[in-house]
């Protein structure tokens, strides 16, 4: 504003000199010593508004100069007050952190060494297991398979006994009848012997009868027939004796009959339904191994995927090691915090004429440790992830 | 009656019918049935489609018609048992010594 204001005024006073000249154009030694005047007007102008601008510029300096500087030493004031509390909170935070990080690896790593051992120790029982379900029962191999087999075959065994004691029954059978129908054939003859006995009697009646007719001469003969008579009665009696004991035997193979209908009559449903429980025990055991494979072969899978799992939080363990360089690099840092903190708590120290020189060793301390931190950034290997390379933890 | 003869004599055949129960109560009218068959090369068809039950007298039974019928150079075929009949022949591997039709 100022510099336009004096251009304004150059302006004018330019102007107004030249309508001057215009109107005495033609007198020329007047217009030659108004010219001069003129002139010379023109430079004290000039230098007046220098003195002008110098005279206000240098009051407005020491003023801004007297101001300025208690509100300056004020700021500096609570600045390096705020920087001192911050820095020493972020110290202690920083601690805190390491500490913290430095708790949880630990309990983080014996808590993989622990996972590690039980999965271990999973492993054994496991194989131990398979082990005892291969081999049930005693040295010889005898396992449930084995065992299901030898049942199957006792039972077919079983059957093929009943079916022969069936057939063996059967034949017995058809022989009992035989000897049924030989002792029919036994009693017909019986009957014959009986008629025999009967027509012996009649007979020996008649040569009585006739004996007596014929009269002493008879009298042998007489004797003969009676004689005869109690032959065939004691004949009648024999048969009798043998109908019972036929008889008794009939009574005997009819319990002979009825014993071996029990032995031939085997109920099959019982055995049948034995053997269809033994078929699908087979089935069941069939299944049983085969499932068995399955599982032991998903288990395996499984043991070395979590040992890899485990290897992989170990390696991020080393998150210890990064956050540590990183808290190592936040304190040197803060350390250079502290150094300018430092010299800007000498700066209010000082008296007034020493601010331009201080603020120049302020300049070139906060420039020198500018590069310091730049060239030890390019020195240091800071990984900035996780992820960039595969250390292991020693 | 609970068994059926039929002589096919062109086809030299003998079919037994047996009705529901084949067991022992049988065992006499069943051998009556075939003991008087005595042409070389019979085949014996022994008729299941109405058995529904048979216990191992039955077994027996069809053993001793077996021996006949080898007796005589022929053979036996068991036709059309019932599944429970199939099952109670299978158990007694009676599948390996006669034909079974199904």
């Amino acid at each position: 504003m100022q510099k336009a204001n004096y251009a304004v005024q150059l302006l004018l006073v330019l102007s107004l000199m030249l309508l001057i000249n215009l109107i005495f154009f033609h007198d020329h030694t007047l217009n030659i010593v108004l010219v001069l005047l003129q002139l010379i007007c023109l430079v004290y102008i000039f230098l007046f508004f220098k003195k002008i601008n110098n005279v206000n510029y240098s009051s407005k300096l020491s003023d801004v100069h007297q101001i300025d500087n208690e509100l300056f030493r004020a700021s500096l004031h609570s600045i390096t007050e705020l920087l001192d509390e911050t820095t020493t909170i972020i110290k202690s935070d920083a601690d805190r952190a390491k500490t913290f990080v430095n708790e949880a690896v630990n309990g983080v790593s014996s808590s993989f060494l622990e996972l590690q051992d039980l999965n271990a120790k999973q492993q054994e029982m496991i194989s131990a297991l398979i082990d005892k379900n291969r081999s049930i029962g005693d040295n010889e191999g005898t396992n449930l398979e084995n065992f299901v087999n030898n049942s199957v075959k006792t039972l077919d065994d079983f059957v093929g006994v009943i079916v022969n004691t069936s057939k063996q029954s059967l034949l017995t059978m058809s022989y009992t009848d035989e000897m049924v129908k030989q002792f029919d054939g036994v009693f017909t003859l019986l009957e014959q012997v009986q008629n025999l006995a009967n027509q012996t009697n009649l007979l020996a009646l008649n040569a009585a009868i006739e004996a007596a007719r014929a009269g002493d001469a008879g009298r042998g003969f007489a004797v003969v027939a009676n004689e005869v008579r109690s032959l065939s009665v004691n004949s009648t009696e024999l048969n009798e004796d043998i109908r019972n004991e036929i008889h008794q035997a009939q009574i005997i193979i009819d319990k002979l009959r009825q014993s071996v209908e029990v032995m031939a009559s085997a109920d099959m449903t019982s055995t049948l339904e034995a053997k269809n429980k033994v078929s699908e025990m087979m089935k069941h055991v069939e299944q049983v191994n085969l499932e068995t494979a399955e599982g032991i072969d998903k288990l395996s899978a499984l043991t070395p995927e979590i040992e890899d799992a485990v290897a992989t939080g170990v390696r991020l363990l080393q998150f210890e090691d990064l956050t540590t360089q990183t808290l190592y690099s936040l304190q040197t840092e803060l350390q250079n915090i502290t150094t300018i903190n430092e010299k800007l708590k000498h700066f209010e120290q000082l008296s007034l004429g020493q601010d331009n020189e201080q603020l120049l060793v302020i300049k070139e301390k906060s420039q020198e440790l500018k590069n310091l931190t730049n060239s030890q950034k390019d020195r240091t290997v800071m990984q900035s992830s996780m992820n960039e390379g595969e250390i292991e933890l020693f | 009656m609970s068994i059926k003869q039929q002589i096919l004599a062109d086809k030299n055949q003998v079919v037994i019918a047996i009705d529901k129960n084949f067991d022992f109560s049988l065992h006499q009218l069943f051998r009556e049935s075939y003991t008087n068959c005595d042409t070389p090369k019979t085949n014996f068809i022994l008729d299941l489609s109405r058995t529904q039950y048979m216990d191992s007298s039955a077994l027996g039974m069809i053993l001793l018609l077996k021996d006949h019928a080898e007796q005589l150079g022929g053979s036996v075929t068991v036709s059309k048992p019932s599944d429970t009949v199939y099952k109670i022949l299978e158990i007694a591997q009676f599948h390996r010594l006669v034909t079974i039709e199904k």
